[in-house]
């Protein structure tokens, strides 16, 4: 959470996280540059092998950072692999990084033309793939280096998850420096076999998570004899520690929670990167956001000291077994008294 | 969750098979995509012409007939066992020093040999020397010939690189044929038993500046053929 700002909050979950990636990177990377050659591949020139293992490589592991979240909102098991996201992206844009890297120091490097000028006059005809590449190599390191809380705090939730949606810019920018450059040459079948099926499967993950989410969209709560209130649902059905999620006609998603016999309503939006609230639980007498952790209070929507983070608290009712929502959220932080139930 | 100390119980098997799975799906791809034809340049367009003669490299240097047409060409042999060694500089340059000087000379040349099918490339340390006249080669034609294939640097082509053509590689031969490496055409199918052409202009100097947007791409060329020894020469116009 937010009391102050470190390099990276290491637990025990994050580092066998990344023992997992880097070990799956150096596995990758190892089995293209030594392993295949000594099982017969087409010898290449060292520097050549490792451009290729670098890019590929760096595309494999974006796919599967944008698989991440519609695999979080379609099955919540996945929602480990979300809570580090960052560092996947770090090592994708390293990767990346170190494509490049290899190009300027082969492709670009012993010619008395400088790298930067050979970079812009050296791609003749319509095919322009190294701009592509450009393109989402520039939005990789601008959203690496903005990986952190700090960002996140300083420019807002709302800023900083837009500034991050830049990650789908890059993604279609390197599938057309695929498309465009390597996928032209003879003998590029199973790379466009396989950027084929990352496509699809990408594509496919996200209309099923947003046709999902469509469906509970439209599923709006209806108004109560006495206005404003809406009718959010039976108090019955909320388990303990866990929310009902109600969508006000025009307003944003409110979580209500059940906590030993008391109803409260909060944003379903959390503070920090708009994780899911009403999809957490209650831990430790604070609702807990199912993306990273962080807690607040029931009765005010307040982060515990030493955090500070605060979100909008709503007014509830209970007639007749139903409950009764007021849509108009009160600033973030407000304490409402929780709704203590018969 | 991945923010508590522990996942929960429910989650740990799960979790672990993602653990072991992940490092063995990559290393799978890896494979894959390691041993996947990544060659362009691989047999297809080494079947064509002559084995290289065995050239007594680096000392004491190659001696032969050095030309300047359509590039700076070191023709190395007599008669039937003439090769031509297309010249270069290091890195993408052409070779170093003033070389009007020594058109149509026999000269000694020393440097590394880069060969690949039916090319060889001689990369200068240094300016060739002057040994005295001598007549250049006779050239053959062979007629007008509208060819599939490649433009490429020499010297990628001869092996400098692999793979060295294709068109990742283009921005590379823009760079080399920009720094006056000899351009070559790498036909689709081999031509009179040569995959390998040296490509000039029209007008018997350098390649055509209206082919550059052209290189690393498949482009059909139409032009007039010669034969200098066993090395072909595609005398390609612009396109249209």
């Amino acid at each position: 959470m937010s009391h102050r700002f470190v390099p990276v909050g290491w637990t025990r979950s994050k580092i066998l996280y990344d023992a997992a990636l880097l070990g799956g990177v150096a596995a990758y990377l190892v089995a293209y540059v030594r392993l295949a050659p000594l099982l017969g591949a087409t010898p290449l020139d060292d520097q050549s092998l490792r451009m290729r293992a670098f890019g590929s490589g760096a595309f494999l592991l974006l796919t599967l950072a944008l698989a991440i979240g519609p695999l979080a909102r379609l099955d919540p098991r996945f929602l480990p692999l979300l809570y580090n996201r960052r560092h996947l992206g770090v090592v994708t844009c390293l990767l990346a990084l170190a494509h490049a890297a290899e190009v300027l120091g082969w492709h670009f490097a012993f010619s008395p033309t400088p790298g930067a000028v050979a970079l812009l006059t050296t791609e003749p005809g319509a095919l322009p793939f190294i701009a592509f590449g450009l393109l989402a190599l520039c939005v990789l390191i601008l959203l690496a280096a903005t990986s952190h809380d700090f960002w996140l705090a300083f420019l807002g939730p709302g800023l900083w998850k837009g500034l991050h949606q830049l990650i789908y810019l890059a993604y279609a920018a390197v599938v057309a420096h695929l498309a465009f450059g390597r996928l032209q040459d003879p003998g590029a079948l199973p790379l466009a076999l396989l950027l084929g099926l990352a496509v699809c499967a990408l594509l496919a993950l996200h209309l099923i998570a947003a046709s999902r989410e469509a469906r509970v969209d439209a599923d709006i709560a209806p108004p109560a004899p006495v206005a404003p209130w809406l009718i959010a649902g039976r108090a019955a059905a909320i388990p303990e520690g866990r929310a009902l999620v109600v969508r006000p006609p025009g307003g944003e998603k409110v979580a209500i929670f059940r906590h030993e016999g008391r109803l409260s309503a909060v944003s379903h939006l959390c503070a920090h990167q708009h994780g899911p609230l009403g999809e957490g639980q209650v831990l430790d007498g604070c609702i807990t956001c199912p993306w990273h952790g962080y807690q607040y209070r029931l009765e005010d929507g307040r982060s515990p000291p030493p955090f500070t983070e605060r979100i909008a608290t709503y007014r509830l009712r209970l007639v007749g077994g139903w409950i009764w929502l007021d849509p108009r959220a009160n600033p973030p932080g407000t304490h409402v008294p929780a709704l203590v139930l018969p | 969750m991945g923010w508590a100390a522990r996942p929960p119980a429910h989650l740990r098997a799960f979790l672990r098979r993602l653990a072991l799975g992940l490092p063995l799906m990559l290393l799978g791809l890896g494979l894959i995509l390691g041993l996947a034809p990544q060659d362009p340049a691989g047999p297809r367009f080494a079947t064509g012409g002559a084995p290289l003669p065995s050239l007594p490299m680096p000392e004491p240097g190659v001696t032969g007939v050095l030309t300047l047409r359509p590039y700076p060409l070191l023709h190395v042999g007599e008669g039937g066992g003439m090769r031509t060694l297309l010249l270069a500089g290091d890195g993408k340059q052409r070779p170093p020093g003033d070389l009007s000087v020594l058109d149509g000379q026999r000269v000694t040349a020393e440097g590394f040999l880069l060969s690949r099918g039916d090319i060889a490339m001689l990369v200068l340390g240094a300016p060739p020397r002057a040994l005295g006249g001598a007549t250049p080669p006779a050239r053959e034609a062979l007629g007008r010939w509208r060819i599939t294939g490649e433009i490429c640097d020499g010297k990628c082509a001869a092996d400098g690189m692999r793979p060295g053509i294709g068109i990742a590689h283009r921005a590379c031969a823009a760079l080399c044929l920009d720094g006056g490496i000899p351009a070559v055409f790498v036909s689709q199918a081999p031509l009179l038993g040569h995959a390998y052409l040296l490509l000039a202009g029209p007008d018997g100097g350098p390649m055509d500046a209206a082919l550059r947007p052209l290189i690393g791409r498949r482009v059909t060329l139409e032009g007039r053929v010669e034969r200098l020894g066993r090395l072909l020469i595609f005398h390609a116009e612009p396109p249209g």
